[in-house]
């Protein structure tokens, strides 16, 4: 896999950039799509996969960083300055969200941002003087860029694909730090890191706050590329399938929100002739997925190129000492 | 002089259990102190209290004079203070190097530093070092969890020691561990503290583990302290064979 990495990147790499030029406008909003999900997911992956604090609210988050592009460019704004003041609030809310992990885990976490998410759905559909409710925000502008626009389906293609690139490299640093260490070590044994010095509360909050900003910078792209949206956009479904993309992926891998955001964006439109039968197959092939290769597609992938190797032990845990 | 570790009238009770009753004892510079005691004698219980999983019900703990009763383990670890667990406890996923690393890596710097300092933290050499010692070269790049049970009591032996620390509480090393591989632990151990001039507290159940490591033996019955002194002293103590034996 290693091995094969550098030449698979460079063929990834001339296929985002040739693309958009061989598909019409509707294949272009797709990938655009694609690039604007992966950088959520890759959010989510931070926080789920390799901090492994279990989150369903990564779809609230996209809806924040929307919302707030899509108001603060309505005043007025330049489209750059909302994006980051989007990301920013994202890192704050993401912070504070992250205290609830502190007392709980797994199931239980997963119910605390499950409320969270509808908590922010229904502050977007009630608080109508501020979001106008259920009929939605229309016609975000799309920026642009020195002094070129970038209202053309390509053009605004390759502001997210550039985007995206940004934001995986700089998360792709982020993990080869002490940090990603660190973030792995709070999924596998907390309690063991934090008796070798680990601040785990910090790294905690530290891994929701990144984690909400990446969904909240890849909701500010969301706005102008879909030019519409409305509260339902960023319900439960969107958390949901955002942690479809990283499980199918391959949770705790850096390519699989890659490779997840793909499977989850196109395969529902290659299926549109199944029409209504779609959820069905989509549902049977990820169970078949899970059944089988639990560490996603790129773990099957791993599994394919390196087939020697027993999996790890299961780690051993503490369950009667006590955290604080 | 001041102790490393001083616990003084040290107590905790859960709910109507006493399972560690009015307990003090010193530990000095260069001490290897061991623990022991029957099952439920509240050795780990003890252990918890002096590094912060568990707040005492009462009575003090200090290292180097300094108080540190209900401080949170990560401070206390930075303050020199190390460990090592009942049950194996390495990140399975990480890499032999990179357990090591990540065991040194927080006493470097600042949170921010880390973030753009050197992936490695500047801890490779001594991870490296730190693998020839426990003699783990030929796995430094393996994944923990592949690792066979005594090699990975190694490791975690291994982590504890990484920061330098200046008091390392081993909770059971030889626990599950072959002969062998024992032998190797002890005589590690043994190195180390020859080395460094480090102090450890050793809670252990294999009696010639104990004997031949320990400088100072300390028993536990029922959370007291029922004998105290050298080993040999305290394995004739009619008191310790009777919380052994008896019943």
């Amino acid at each position: 896999m290693r091995r094969l990495g550098p030449s698979a990147l460079a063929i990834a790499g001339v296929v985002a950039i040739g693309l958009p030029f061989l598909l019409k406008p509707f294949g272009v909003y797709l990938i655009s799509m694609w690039a604007v999900l992966t950088i959520a997911a890759i959010g989510l992956n931070l926080t789920l996969g390799y901090a492994g604090q279990v989150s369903m609210a990564q779809g609230a988050f996209v809806g924040i960083g929307a919302y707030t592009v899509a108001l603060l460019t309505a005043a007025g704004w330049p489209f750059f300055v909302a994006f980051i003041l989007g990301g920013a609030l994202c890192f704050v809310i993401g912070w504070l969200l992250g205290y609830p992990a502190l007392r709980v885990q797994h199931h239980y976490l997963a119910f605390v941002t499950l409320a969270f998410n509808t908590l922010v759905f229904l502050v977007l559909r009630n608080e109508e003087w501020l979001t106008r409710g259920s009929y939605g925000i229309a016609g975000t502008d799309r920026p642009s860029l020195f002094g070129f626009s970038t209202d053309n389906a390509r053009a605004f293609y390759f502001v997210c694909l550039a985007i995206l690139v940004l934001l995986s490299a700089a998360t792709w640093w982020m993990m080869r730090s002490p940090w990603g260490r660190a973030f792995v070590a709070l999924r596998e044994n907390p309690i063991r890191a934090l008796s070798l010095g680990l601040d785990t509360r910090r790294y905690t909050l530290m891994a929701f706050a990144l984690g909400s900003t990446l969904g909240g910078l890849a909701g500010g792209l969301y706005a102008p590329l879909v030019q519409f949206i409305e509260p339902g956009s960023f319900s439960l479904n969107m958390s949901f399938n955002l942690l479809l993309m990283v499980i199918v992926g391959g949770s705790g891998r850096f390519f699989g929100p890659f490779v997840g955001a793909l499977i989850a964006v196109l395969l529902p439109e290659w299926m549109r002739i199944a029409e209504g039968y779609y959820l069905i197959v989509y549902a049977m092939l990820v169970m078949v997925l899970m059944v089988f290769c639990p560490t996603g597609v790129l773990g099957l992938f791993e599994k394919a190129f390196r087939p020697k190797k027993a999996p790890p032990p299961a780690p051993a845990t503490l369950k009667a000492e006590v955290t604080r | 002089m001041t102790a490393v570790l001083e616990v003084n009238n040290l107590s905790k009770r859960f709910g109507g259990i006493v399972a560690v009753d009015n307990v003090s004892f010193t530990v000095n510079d260069g001490d290897i102190l061991g623990i022991i005691g029957p099952n439920g004698s509240g050795k780990s219980t003890l252990f918890n209290c002096v590094l912060g999983q568990l707040l005492p019900s009462d009575g003090t703990v200090r290292i180097d004079g300094q108080e540190s009763t209900g401080m949170r383990p990560c401070d206390l670890n930075r303050l020199g203070v190390s460990r090592t667990f009942q049950l194996l406890q390495v990140f399975p996923q990480l890499s032999v190097r990179d357990n090591l690393i990540l065991a040194g890596q927080e006493h470097q710097g600042s949170m921010t530093s880390r973030l753009f300092g050197r992936p490695d933290a500047g801890l490779g050499d001594a991870a490296d070092q730190m693998i020839e010692f426990f003699r783990l070269s030929h796995l430094a790049e393996e994944q923990a969890g592949m690792l066979s049970y005594g090699q990975q009591k190694l490791l975690d032996a291994a982590m504890a020691f990484m920061a330098g620390p200046r008091l390392v509480l081993l909770d059971e090393p030889a626990g599950g561990v072959n002969l062998t591989m024992l032998g190797l632990l002890r005589e590690r151990l043994q190195a180390y503290h020859a080395e460094r001039k480090a102090t450890f507290v050793v809670i252990e159940h294999q009696m010639e583990f104990v004997m031949a490591l320990c400088t100072r033996v300390l028993v536990l019955a029922e959370g007291r302290i029922i004998a105290e002194g050298a080993p040999e002293e305290v394995r004739r103590n009619p008191a310790v064979i009777e919380a052994y034996l008896g019943h």
